[in-house]
């Protein structure tokens, strides 16, 4: 039964990096927007409860222990997991889904979701990213190009706070960007010797959503200046990096239209099959099981990439037995992800009377220079590579490893190492999907989910390509026992999982159009990682949240048109 | 040899002698200011007089039992490391504990600071050549591990600036700089 109290103009699934900024969109052009979440609530500094402690004030200084690994095998592999920030990700056996082929599904459920912990990495797409997949026949163009998006890209840029250095390099667009961190000797080193051997291989710092020179878009939220702690995932007290909990969620909520409400799983989105359009979200209280629903004019899907192809496979009404907007059949296929297997690393002799201040929270990337424009490789797509340089504790060999000559040597700084690892684009095929159980559901009673996301021979080649490039780039910068690692990881671990809910022009191809609509139901926006065409090379978070403000000020202009 | 060292000794050799390789006498000594965990208490003070002889007091900083390497040793090994990791370490105490024996007579405890760290020199290099030790850089790790962690290892060995307010890419190192923390 519609009533006042839980009737919005428009609702957000998800509190994470692209609902924070549908959220802020919406509520900053009026509209009263309801954002649920199904963790609990976060709020910016009260609940960072790690975020002063020093190592040493950590029950076991960072380790998780034995027992909790144990129970939790799947999420203590997270990129960024430790004893600091555990209390930002899921435990296992609360959120069940079933593996057809091994896919590490990492969540985080709370409000701000996992751009509490994210890496942070803003790069823009090249316009090659948006045409690639046609242009070289691994898949299908977007419905936009990289111009459609580079004025939503700066929108973001400059609230969100993004450091990096105008580089002029075609396979990385420039942005409106905060001064960069520095490279530290190394860097600066290895960058040199990379360019002069090769004329074309760009070591550059990348783009970073920390906030090196603050400006009034960013004291206006509360924000303050990067203090190169380096302790971000915990949750920053200075508002140093960009999460939704530091930034659009208060953002929103300071306009008076924001309601967020944790505790609530999202069954589904309620079709109205008389008025041919969604009419609003089912929501089942996590603590109560109560049902609920919501109503509204727009809904915004930002759950993740998965529970949104999740939500949406459970969206089922006579008019659309198999998913909401499932015309196509097409739900919950082309999934990809990141391929993050391949890495190097070796020793940098000399530099020992340099050395650095502080603790950098970002690194250095190279740009993508593989298959740019044109098909050079045994493999398609490119990747990027993000690289830096360390100095470890002393020495590595001590002629005396023990006594007092020993330890006063292990406490000053040894050798440099370098290091190298791959983020490769995968490609979006058919046979990698998600699907519902038929029979397991979940604590709440919705159906689980099956990943079925595997490798193909593409990524080997990309992977072996990377490898030896990756070894001789080391050779080239002077490194000695250089290493090769392919850890073999599976995908999902690279937290990086796109697609399901397509974007693209043809409604027999794809789920969604170019504004991110459902082709089939107008009113319904997907604008989370499940939207994405192809992969691209680059971290994703960013085009999320530039395509989730495109799409929201769409949305908004067409409530205010009375369109939708 | 002083007289409460000579006494000890000659309690760990009959003791030795009497009741063989890998027991561990219980008359000897309390189970006061041991933290429980898998290691009992002679086991455990052992480790501590390892850590301590391989990361000593020196004039730049607390050595690893200052620092209270000892009971977060204890605590790492017990609720972090797998059932298989406690077992080795418990055996590579109780091999060290026969070659100190062997070698010299006594308990480790009791012998000099310069036959100490001789002592650990030959342990490593016993590891190294794969003649005997195998487990000793476990010890090491677990040495080294919670003393470089520690508020001392951090702060008086290392250097931790909570907030560094900054990044510097490239500055010269100091003479006699520590590693940061």
């Amino acid at each position: 039964m519609k009533t006042e109290s839980n009737t919005f103009d428009a609702i957000v699934i998800g509190s994470g990096i692209s609902g924070g900024w549908a959220a802020k969109e919406l509520c900053d052009r009026g509209f009263r927007t309801l954002v649920l979440e199904r963790g609990r609530q976060v709020i910016h500094n009260q609940d960072y409860p790690t975020a002063h402690l020093a190592s040493w004030e950590l029950p076991h200084r960072g380790t998780m222990p034995r027992k909790f690994l144990d129970e939790n095998p799947l999420i203590s592999k997270a990129a960024g997991f430790g004893e600091d920030t555990a209390h930002f990700f899921i435990q296992d056996k609360d959120h069940p889904y079933i593996q057809e082929q091994p896919f590490d599904w990492i969540r985080g459920y709370q409000v701000g979701g996992k751009s509490l912990t994210w890496g942070r990495a803003c790069q823009r797409w090249s316009p090659y990213e948006f045409t690639a997949p046609e242009r070289q026949g691994y898949g299908m163009n977007w419905p936009i190009g990289y111009e459609d998006v580079a004025p939503w890209y700066a929108h973001v840029e400059r609230f969100i706070g993004v450091c990096g250095h105008a580089d002029g390099i075609e396979a990385m667009p420039d942005g409106e960007f905060l001064p960069p961190f520095e490279l530290n000797c190394v860097e600066a080193h290895v960058k040199q010797r990379l360019l002069a051997h090769y004329g074309n291989r760009h070591l550059v710092h990348a783009r970073w959503a920390h906030i090196t020179e603050p400006k009034e878009i960013h004291t206006q939220q509360g924000r303050g200046q990067c203090q190169a702690r380096n302790l971000c995932m915990r949750g920053c007290p200075y508002g140093g990096y960009f999460s939704s909990v530091s930034s659009t969620l208060p953002w929103a909520e300071k306009t008076g239209k924001l309601t967020i409400r944790p505790f609530s799983v999202v069954h589904s989105v309620v079709y109205d099959e008389a008025a041919g359009k969604a009419s609003g979200v089912k929501v089942i209280d996590a603590n109560t099981r109560e049902e609920l629903e919501y109503y509204a004019r727009v809904i915004f899907v930002n759950a993740s990439a998965l529970n949104t192809n999740l939500i949406l496979l459970n969206s089922r009404s006579d008019r659309f037995p198999n998913g909401l907007g499932n015309d196509s059949g097409l739900l919950g296929t082309y999934i990809a992800f990141h391929n993050y297997r391949g890495s190097v690393s070796g020793v940098m002799p000399g530099f020992e009377d340099q050395y650095y201040y502080g603790r950098n929270p970002t690194e250095p990337i190279l740009a993508n220079f593989r298959n740019l424009g044109r098909q050079d490789t045994d493999f398609v797509g490119g990747y990027t590579i993000f690289s830096g340089a360390w100095r470890a504790r002393g020495p590595a060999q001590h002629p005396r490893p023990a006594g007092g000559a020993y330890k006063d040597a292990r406490s000053k700084p040894g050798p440099w190492h370098v290091y190298m690892y791959m983020q490769g684009e995968t490609i979006p095929k058919a046979s990698n999907h998600v699907r519902l159980s038929p029979t397991e559901t979940d604590p709440w009673g919705i159906p689980l989910l099956i990943t079925s996301v595997g490798y193909d021979d593409n990524d080997e080649r990309m992977v072996r390509d990377f490898l030896e490039q990756g070894k001789e780039m080391l050779e080239v910068a002077g490194c000695t026992d250089i290493e090769q690692r392919d850890s073999r990881q599976a995908p999902g671990l690279d937290i990086h999982e796109m697609g399901g809910v397509r974007m693209g022009k043809d409604p027999a191809r794809s789920l969604l159009n170019e504004w991110n609509q459902l082709h089939a139901c107008r009113n319904v926006f997907v604008t989370d990682g499940a939207c994405m065409t192809s992969t691209g090379n680059q971290s994703p978070s960013i085009l999320y949240m530039a395509l989730t403000a495109r799409a929201a000020s769409y949305a908004a202009e067409a409530m205010k048109q009375q369109r939708l | 040899m002083n007289r409460r060292d000579a006494l000890a000794a000659t309690a760990l050799l009959t003791g030795g002698a009497l009741l063989g390789p890998g027991l561990w006498l219980s008359s000897c000594g309390s189970d006061a200011g041991v933290p429980e965990g898998v290691l009992e208490a002679e086991p455990y003070r052992l480790l501590e007089a390892i850590a301590d002889a391989l990361l000593p007091d020196t004039e730049a900083s607390p050595g690893a039992k200052a620092a209270g390497a000892g009971p977060f040793m204890q605590l790492l090994l017990t609720d972090c490391y797998v059932e298989a990791d406690q077992q080795r370490a418990v055996a590579a105490l109780a091999e060290f504990r026969r070659a100190c024996l062997a070698r010299h007579g006594r308990a480790f405890e009791m012998l000099e600071p310069a036959q100490r760290e001789e002592l650990l020199l030959w342990a490593d290099a016993e590891a190294r050549r794969g003649t005997g030790m195998q487990d000793f850089p476990l010890l090491r790790e677990l040495a080294e591990r919670s003393y470089f962690s520690s508020e001392a290892g951090m702060t008086q060995a290392l250097r931790w600036i909570p907030v560094p307010g900054r990044w510097q890419g490239c500055v010269p190192l100091e003479p006699g700089q520590p590693a940061w923390g």
